[in-house]
């Protein structure tokens, strides 16, 4: 809760506020008095023990509003950085569960790479890599198989996504994938947002699909509105032709990757595929990324709660050294009437 | 006893400057290093559709179990000390599919809030529900994790297609390293089960012969058409399956939780049963010191009169 411009970790302490009067009901340390009208009226007297109450109110209140734990709640503050903000979208299809497959089979690669090392792990291993290279960088994932979810909205903390990441080299792949789904919803991602600096959508899949015309609408659509650069790291399951070389026969024309990245270039949108068939090259891909998307970023920085007990704590102190030089001056001065 | 008022003058005076020292204490006493207990935890939530039945009482409204799972999810995480370490992954078809490996739970206290509220049954993406393995496959996924969380599993335990009596899925991993808690919840009374397709399209209520009543191997088995027609049909309603969950837990050395109402309870469930870790954090002591010189205060200026005779 808030009050005095301060929030308050456990408000439940205010109940002990009504302490705070305790001083006006304690009678002054009674002796014993044969006739009070003996007493003369002593205006700076009476004013002396208002201020003492007084004094011992406040002592009172101090402590338990900083036994109630006041503090400035976090706050974003905005600074400029470089980098981008980055919408992953990885593939979680029973494909990328398999090595990869080069066109020389017999070179390192698989050998290197060991059995069981799938695609899916190496895309984990250099997603990761690439998250620790930019320290600026806002990440959000898009998680995808038939249905995409927004898993993580956009966010500086790099703990979530470098989890999330780890997160989608578990298991065994899903059936299928709805890459247009994906896309927009990544897209959808950054509508929500206000516009920080450049903003990517980082695909990596190991396979094309075909679009309905209506799913391609509106990806081109959202994607020029959104102002997004598209990049897609293929990585490539049968060794084969890339992707711009124009194959003679029809069959390599023809298939959903090449297709998808057709409509890719025909988006009006910056767009760049890396085409990817070894660690090497991914590694490769993942540092001209990491050069290309090196601009002006507004980062919005957390920082972190600070907590507000000392202010209270100094009122207590000196009010209560007050108080107590007092007691020892009264102490005193009964003393020196007693000899 | 009787102190004469010189001798109480001073005596306050003293208690005084003892509270003046607390007060100081507060102020500067260094924070000190202490270790507490913290968990490591992959909660896995249900999102087949017998989650979707509401017969979960919250403040006297009907909530579905999906809603109750997630909400209880974010109540426990708000229990746990910081610097313990929360995944999350869903469950449906017969696996659990991890969403987030573990990560700090106060520093990621935002992002993983923003994940559970995305938790829902859109995402299923295949519509059985096999519990028995969908619980294997988190504890198996668990072990690759870093540090090695346990398991916190909500389900109501309805297991579609139905499980055999003596031929079901049994766990075959090596137990002992992660353990966890099943945390059972939906009603006693049998309820239709909202039903919708993979896109998630509304279609009514799942009637009796949509569903597989017996098991895989019913038809095995050398029964007679009467005994198999006299066995109940019900596997299209749904409620809480606690004995199977007892079983099941049983099996991986869980603990079973039922519709639990307060976070506490599987939190304290857990403490029993899982590892925990020893997490180093600054600890204060100021409000030791000031709820100490407060109570002297409090004893000092207390109105002994009013209480007097």
């Amino acid at each position: 809760m808030t009050l005095l411009g301060l929030q308050w970790a456990s408000p439940m302490m205010f109940l002990l506020l009504p302490l705070v009067f305790l001083p006006w009901f304690t009678h002054n340390q009674d002796k014993t008095v044969a006739w009070s009208q003996f007493v003369p009226v002593d205006s700076l007297s009476n004013m002396i023990g208002f201020a003492l109450k007084l004094l011992a109110s406040l002592v009172l209140a101090g402590l338990i509003l900083s036994l109630a734990g006041p503090y400035y709640p976090e706050q974003t503050v905005e600074r400029v950085g470089n980098g981008a903000e980055v919408v992953v979208l990885v593939d979680r299809s029973r494909s990328m569960d398999d090595p990869f497959s080069t066109r020389d089979k017999a070179l390192a690669v698989n050998r290197t790479v060991g059995k069981g090392d799938s695609k899916r792990r190496i895309a984990q291993k250099y997603l990761l890599e690439f998250v620790d290279k930019r320290p600026d960088d806002r990440f959000g994932f898009v998680l995808f198989s038939d249905k995409a979810l927004d898993l993580l909205p956009l966010s500086y903390n790099k703990d979530s996504i470098r989890a999330t990441i780890d997160a989608s080299a578990l298991g065994k792949g899903l059936s299928e994938t709805n890459i247009a789904q994906a896309l927009i919803k990544a897209g959808e991602m950054y509508g929500k947002e206000a516009y920080h600096g450049s903003r990517t959508v980082l695909l990596v899949s190991d396979g094309g699909q075909e679009f309905t015309d209506e799913d391609k609408q509106t990806i081109a659509a959202l994607y020029k509105r959104e102002n997004l650069t598209l990049y897609w790291i293929y990585m490539r399951s049968t060794a084969g032709l890339s992707l711009d070389e124009e194959g003679t026969d029809n069959s390599w024309g023809n298939t959903p990757e090449k297709r998808l990245h057709k409509f890719f270039q025909s988006l009006g949108v910056p767009y760049r595929v890396f085409e990817i068939e070894s660690v090497k090259s991914f590694s490769e891909a993942i540092d001209t990324i990491d050069k290309q998307q090196d601009q002006t970023l507004i980062v919005n920085e957390v920082m972190p709660r600070e907590i507000k007990t000392a202010p209270f704590f100094w009122v207590a102190m000196i009010t209560m050294l007050l108080l107590m030089m007092a007691q020892f001056y009264t102490a005193w001065g009964v003393r020196k009437a007693h000899e | 006893m009787k102190f004469s008022y010189q001798s109480r003058i001073t005596a306050s005076a003293l208690f005084m400057l003892l509270v003046t020292l607390l007060i100081m204490a507060a102020l500067w006493f260094p924070r000190t290093d202490r270790t507490i207990k913290v968990m490591d935890l992959l909660f896995v939530i249900d999102i087949t559709q017998s989650m979707d039945v509401k017969d979960v009482d919250q403040n006297g409204e009907e909530i579905s179990r999906l809603t109750w799972a997630t909400e209880y999810t974010k109540q426990t995480l708000q229990q746990l000390p910081c610097g313990s370490h929360v995944g999350l992954a869903a469950f449906t078809e017969a696996r659990s599919l991890v969403l987030i490996n573990p990560v700090e739970v106060c520093s990621s206290y935002n992002d993983l809030t923003q994940m559970l509220s995305k938790i829902n049954g859109s995402m299923a993406w295949a519509l059985s529900s096999e519990v028995s393995k969908a619980a294997f496959t988190a504890v198996e996924q668990a072990k690759l994790m870093e540090p090695v969380p346990d398991v916190v599993f909500i389900t109501d335990g309805h297991e579609a297609p139905p499980l055999s009596d003596t031929l079901f899925p049994k766990f075959k991993g090596k137990l002992g390293e992660v353990s966890g808690v099943f945390v059972g919840i939906g009603g006693e009374k049998l309820l239709p089960i909202p039903k919708h397709d993979i896109d998630g399209t509304d279609l009514g209520v799942w009637e009796q012969n949509d569903v597989m009543h017996e098991d895989v191997y019913a038809s095995l088995r050398n029964e007679s058409v009467e005994t198999r027609a006299a066995k109940p049909r019900n596997e299209h309603l749904s409620s809480q399956k606690k004995s199977h969950l007892e079983q099941l837990a049983n099996m991986l050395d869980f603990d079973f939780v039922s519709s639990p109402s307060k976070p506490n309870t599987v939190i304290s469930a857990l403490e029993h049963k899982v590892k925990m870790r020893d997490q180093v954090v600054s600890y204060d002591w100021a409000p030791w010191f000031t709820g100490i010189a407060l109570l002297f205060l409090v004893l000092l200026y207390f109105p002994v009169r009013f209480f007097r005779d």
